[in-house]
């Protein structure tokens, strides 16, 4: 029974209750891609595979594909529109509305000296309020702390787009584990030196004194994302980049 | 309402200072093509055509009508572009927009002005019938350099297609199904393809060919040029943009010219796999015996 | 039988789209694509759900009122099985290329455009489906259709499942089904003269064909219905096409 092959979902199917893990004290999580119908029915509603977590008690539909829907806490990179009064309008996908991103929402803004960023520029930020009915809205400071974390304006360097689920693999905290994306310590250990930056809207920023290493770890990353590479093929890949070079 | 999505600061930078190194995004040559595939339906006159992630579809069909009044010795001929969101969100049916004028412009003046395809032999009976040959052209994807991918798929559908065969005896005209004769090839003169050229830089010397949709953002200005494989020039257009020196046009006509024989060349081949795929044991060596009788 | 082809498809080929999918079956082929949940046109947007917006191209020809009546059985029908809900002032794009469709040898193309609209129908479904699970939009069920006529025969009547071009031509009547996941009914067209009788029977047709019995897992030799077997199971067609495409997608886990 606990070892089964890979269950699959689709909309609408019926999930054994078996499968679902259950511990006397601590509440059900539900994570993505499922619906709970009161009083105590769950339903999938998008086709993937279903992952559950016995330790936190949570359950969820584990997919790929399909379009960025802001949640909060998500780190996002995205690109400004145009400034108004006390908000930058910021795009995270194409053709949606734009998200908020309040002009004092930066380390060490004041009134007097607001952060000046002109329309195109890239920012990473936190989504701290998304919901279906308003508008997203994002920060680029800690609310508890005050101080930016990494968050803020992206200066240089150039944006690719990836796919969502290679997106949430490299914001892992394990990502080699848990992740199995291995190109950026590769690539790292090979003695090129460039910075990253993650949105889980499926976009990575890459930054680099030369040229040629931004498009390398960009060249992987699509790759990688592209072709489903293992960790193995991932290796291999970076060694041929490395090598088409030097 | 245009909602397409515009680069960032960064990218724009990027991309420039890439290609001032003689480098692009995607580890191209600068005059390299994207890889090109070509796949042949089973009815004729469909045509699949993938150059990198941009995807065409184009389909041909004839159907008997009257000629216009000015002109009773020739067939009609006409080629349709309407994009879909399926290409892109921000193309609205019924609403053209920048980009599609543009491709049906140069479709038009590629193609049909050129005499590509012989109207006259479109004539059934002057004055009363005529055949009207109708090219629809679908995007389904577009990553950039839609108007060489779409040229290509329609021409190769062109050169594909049958129309079925028809007879007159006297004053009655007859057009035969294809379960009673095998449909007869267009009267195809000759194969314009279209080559367009991206600029970059504030002096526009950068010139970089089959830009995708990336690159087409950020360039400064483009260059279309159709040419044949015999050296002659259908069209050209450069509509605005930053200057280009005449004498970088003209290196590019010269390149284009190179590329339009690779291409046709490529065509050919496709179309000969074709016609050896649906030629099982020889049957349409017998068979064309037959109708030239 | 009038079967000739094993169901195809290919899931999320389009990297422009959020959701893609090419189905064919039957002599048809569509290409469907999927965007949102999108920007709307004011005039278009809804306060409390997703706008949703079907559009059937044509192979050759740039859609008319045969289209139109597509598009819109296409919308209420999808209408119900996403949850649109969850994105109020948004919409949902649904654009669906009609690639391949079967042509009558012996007649020329002409006359028979003015023939019906239906045919296509459940092709269309099918690729919207495909499409939309391949958009990982949240959707309460997945569907499954099929068309049958009534093609007289011999003095009787015979019900037909996925007639072919000619054998819709000389059929008395014409239908559509579609059925959720769950069994429920969900679409119904007919076109032609028929009697209640005939469309019971052709409707229990269609549900046998579209709800087969849950094979269970332990029993891989399960007995095939004998009429079952004339038409491909849509349904389990829906379901393992989407298992691959999720096992390879998560090839990582």
């Amino acid at each position: 029974m606990a070892t089964q092959g890979p269950v699959i979902v689709l909309p609408g199917d019926q999930i054994d209750p078996s499968l679902i893990p259950s511990r006397p004290k601590k509440a059900l999580k539900l994570g993505p891609g499922l619906r709970h119908i009161p009083p105590n029915e769950l339903v999938p509603t998008v086709a993937g595979q279903l992952t559950t977590d016995h330790k936190k008690n949570s359950i969820w539909v584990e997919y790929n594909g399909g379009r960025y829907i802001p949640a909060v806490g998500d780190l996002v990179i995205g690109t400004v529109q145009r400034s108004a009064a006390e908000y930058f309008y910021v795009t995270l996908t194409d053709y949606t509305s734009n998200a908020l991103l309040p002009q004092l929402a930066f380390e060490m803004a004041t009134k007097k000296t607001r952060p000046n960023l002109n329309p195109g520029a890239l920012v990473y930020a936190r989504v701290c309020l998304a919901n279906r009915h308003m508008d997203p809205e994002l920060e680029c400071v800690s609310p508890a702390t005050g101080k930016a974390d990494g968050l803020g304006p992206l200066n240089g360097g150039m944006l690719y787009d990836v796919s969502l689920g290679l997106a949430r693999r490299l914001l892992m905290r394990k990502s080699l584990e848990d992740g199995k994306v291995a190109v950026l310590e590769e690539l790292g250990a090979a003695g090129l030196a460039f910075e990253t930056a993650v949105g889980r809207n499926g976009k990575v920023w890459v930054n680099s004194e030369s040229v040629k290493t931004v498009l390398i770890v960009g060249r992987a990353i699509q790759e990688t994302d592209e072709k489903n590479l293992s960790v193995d093929q991932q290796k291999k890949l970076v060694r041929k980049l490395i090598k088409e070079v030097s | 309402m245009p909602r397409e999505a515009e680069p960032s600061l960064n990218e724009r930078a990027f991309v420039v200072q890439a290609l001032q190194e003689g480098l692009r995004i995607d580890g191209r040559a600068l005059d390299q093509f994207r890889e090109l595939d070509l796949k042949f339906g089973d009815q004729y006159g469909v045509a699949d055509l993938t150059l990198g992630k941009t995807r065409i579809f184009a389909k041909v069909s004839a159907e008997v009508t009257t000629p216009y009044t000015d002109r009773p010795f020739d067939g009609i001929f006409t080629i349709t572009t309407e994009l879909s969101p399926m290409a892109s969100p921000s193309f609205e049916v019924n609403r053209p927009t920048e980009t599609e004028i543009m491709l049906s412009r140069l479709l038009e003046k590629t193609v049909r002005r050129s005499n590509a395809l012989d109207t006259e032999s479109l004539c059934l009976v002057s004055g009363q019938k005529c055949w009207s040959i109708r090219v629809d052209l679908h995007v389904l994807s577009h990553d950039g350099n839609l108007i060489d991918a779409s040229c290509l798929a329609v021409v190769a559908a062109l050169r594909h297609f049958r129309k079925p065969d028809t007879s007159i005896e006297g004053e009655t005209l007859t057009i035969y199904t294809p379960a009673e004769r095998e449909p007869v090839p267009l009267s195809w003169l000759h194969s314009p393809l279209c080559v367009t050229f991206s600029f970059f830089g504030e002096e526009a010397d950068i010139v970089v060919m089959d830009a995708n949709l990336l690159e087409e953002q950020l360039r400064v200005t483009s260059f279309t040029i159709s040419f044949n494989k015999h050296g002659e020039i259908c069209q050209g257009a450069k509509l605005g943009g930053t200057t280009v020196e005449a004498m970088t046009l003209i290196k590019c006509a010269n390149d284009a010219l190179d590329k339009v024989k690779e291409l046709t060349t490529w065509l050919d081949l496709k179309l000969v796999e074709d016609s050896k795929r649906r030629d099982k044991g020889g049957l349409m060596a017998e068979l064309s015996a037959e109708n030239e009788r | 039988m009038t079967v000739n082809t094993e169901p195809q498809a290919l899931i999320s080929h389009l990297p422009k789209a959020d959701g893609s999918a090419t189905f064919s079956y039957a002599g048809y082929t569509v290409v469907g694509a999927v965007n949102g949940p999108i920007e709307v046109q004011r005039r278009d947007e809804l306060p409390e759900e997703a706008a949703v917006d079907v559009i059937v191209r044509p192979a050759a020809g740039v859609g008319g009122t045969r289209e139109r009546h597509l598009e819109s059985l296409i919308q209420s029908t999808l209408r119900q099985i996403i949850l649109v809900n969850n994105f109020p002032r948004t919409l949902i794009q649904v654009i669906l290329q009609i690639i391949v469709a079967p042509e009558n040898e012996y007649v020329n193309a002409k006359i028979t455009q003015a023939s019906s609209n239906l045919p296509i129908l459940p092709a269309l479904l099918q690729t919207a489906i495909l499409s939309l699970l391949s958009s990982t939009l949240p959707l309460t069920a997945t569907l499954t259709s099929t068309a049958l006529a009534i093609v007289p025969d011999q003095g009787g009547s015979n019900i037909v499942l996925n007639p072919t071009a000619r054998e819709v031509e000389q059929s008395q009547s014409f239908h559509v089904f579609a059925f959720t996941s769950h069994n429920e009914l969900i679409l119904a067209e007919s076109e032609g003269s028929f009697t209640m009788k005939e469309w019971d029977d052709v409707y229990a047709r269609a549900y046998s064909q579209c709800c087969p019995p849950a094979l269970s897992s332990d029993n891989d030799d399960a007995m095939i219905d004998d009429q079952r077997s004339a038409g491909s199971d849509l349904r389990h067609f829906t379901r393992s096409t989407m298992e691959q495409k999720i096992v390879s997608d998560l090839y990582w886990k």
